[in-house]
């Protein structure tokens, strides 16, 4: 009796038809090359004096077909789908959500010509006000999914990442701010204090969580 | 803390992403746990024992007599 329960337990279907990751990946990469497609066809229309769609346009095209193609992946494996618990469904979703979000930050900003993040080039109110939001609301969203959908173990790297993430700021912002004030140091910024803070908090909270 | 998780997985023929399926948490819970870097939780102990149908103290031992 035993033996058969085992069995039965051993030949899991949540373990069958696993799709792979490898069309997520293709679908995420597309989207981004067929922005930068588009982004540069509308440049060189407009270049050659002719009229030429808005660079949130396009962007939102590239978004809208890879969502599309995203839809038609998960619609093809929706029977496994359908077998994760609710707890892990909330988890990729928020994970998916949370990259979406950087996905379309980073085709905005691209989109306007501000490839790099960490530039002090200015930017339109408009694109620093959808930035915002999104950053602020959407990412607000995303977190409070992922907490409501972490496991035990998950919990515990993320806690510790962000605890380094944390330290990672609160020691060099007042070491640069008291040697700015003695002028050893140049000016304060706060975008490479973010950029250290992150990278931490990703290293020691992947560590955790993959050792 | 030591623990039987391994074998006790073993013997039942699944593998980590299996177990980790059973108890909800993910396949790297499962290693983690049963390869000492990590404690579970009292809920997820819980979970563990009624899933083996056995007392805590009988799959984790925290190395003290009595």
């Amino acid at each position: 009796m035993t033996a058969m329960k085992d069995k039965m337990m051993t030949k899991d279907p949540q373990h069958r038809g696993k799709p792979g990751i490898g069309w997520p990946i293709a679908i995420f990469v597309g989207t981004a090359l067929l922005a930068g497609i588009f982004a540069g066809y509308s440049e060189a229309r407009a270049d050659q004096g002719h009229s030429a769609l808005a660079p949130w346009a396009s962007a939102m095209i590239a978004i809208a077909l890879g969502a599309i193609a995203f839809a038609f992946y998960v619609r093809r494996h929706a029977a496994w789908f359908r077998q994760w618990s609710p707890r892990k469904r909330l988890y990729w979703i928020s994970l998916v959500l949370a990259g979406a979000l950087g996905l379309v930050s980073a085709i905005l900003l691209q989109s306007h010509g501000n490839a790099d993040l960490m530039s002090d080039s200015a930017l339109t109110p408009a694109l620093a006000i959808a930035l915002s939001a999104l950053w602020v609301f959407g990412l607000l969203v995303a977190l409070i999914i992922y907490q409501r959908s972490v496991d035990d173990h998950e919990r515990m790297a993320h806690h510790i990442g962000g605890l380094a993430g944390f330290y990672a700021f609160v020691f060099p912002c007042p070491v640069w701010w008291v040697l700015w004030r003695a002028n050893v140091a140049p000016p304060v910024e706060v975008m490479p204090l973010f950029a250290l803070s992150l990278t931490v908090n990703a290293l020691v909270y992947l560590w955790f969580k993959f050792r | 803390m030591n623990n039987k998780l391994k074998v006790l997985r073993a013997m039942r023929n699944w593998s980590q992403a299996e177990l980790a399926d059973r108890l909800d948490v993910s396949r790297q819970a499962v290693n983690a746990i049963e390869t000492g870097k990590y404690d579970p939780s009292l809920p997820l102990a819980f979970k563990l024992a009624r899933l083996f149908e056995m007392p805590i103290e009988e799959i984790f031992d925290d190395g003290h007599e009595g």
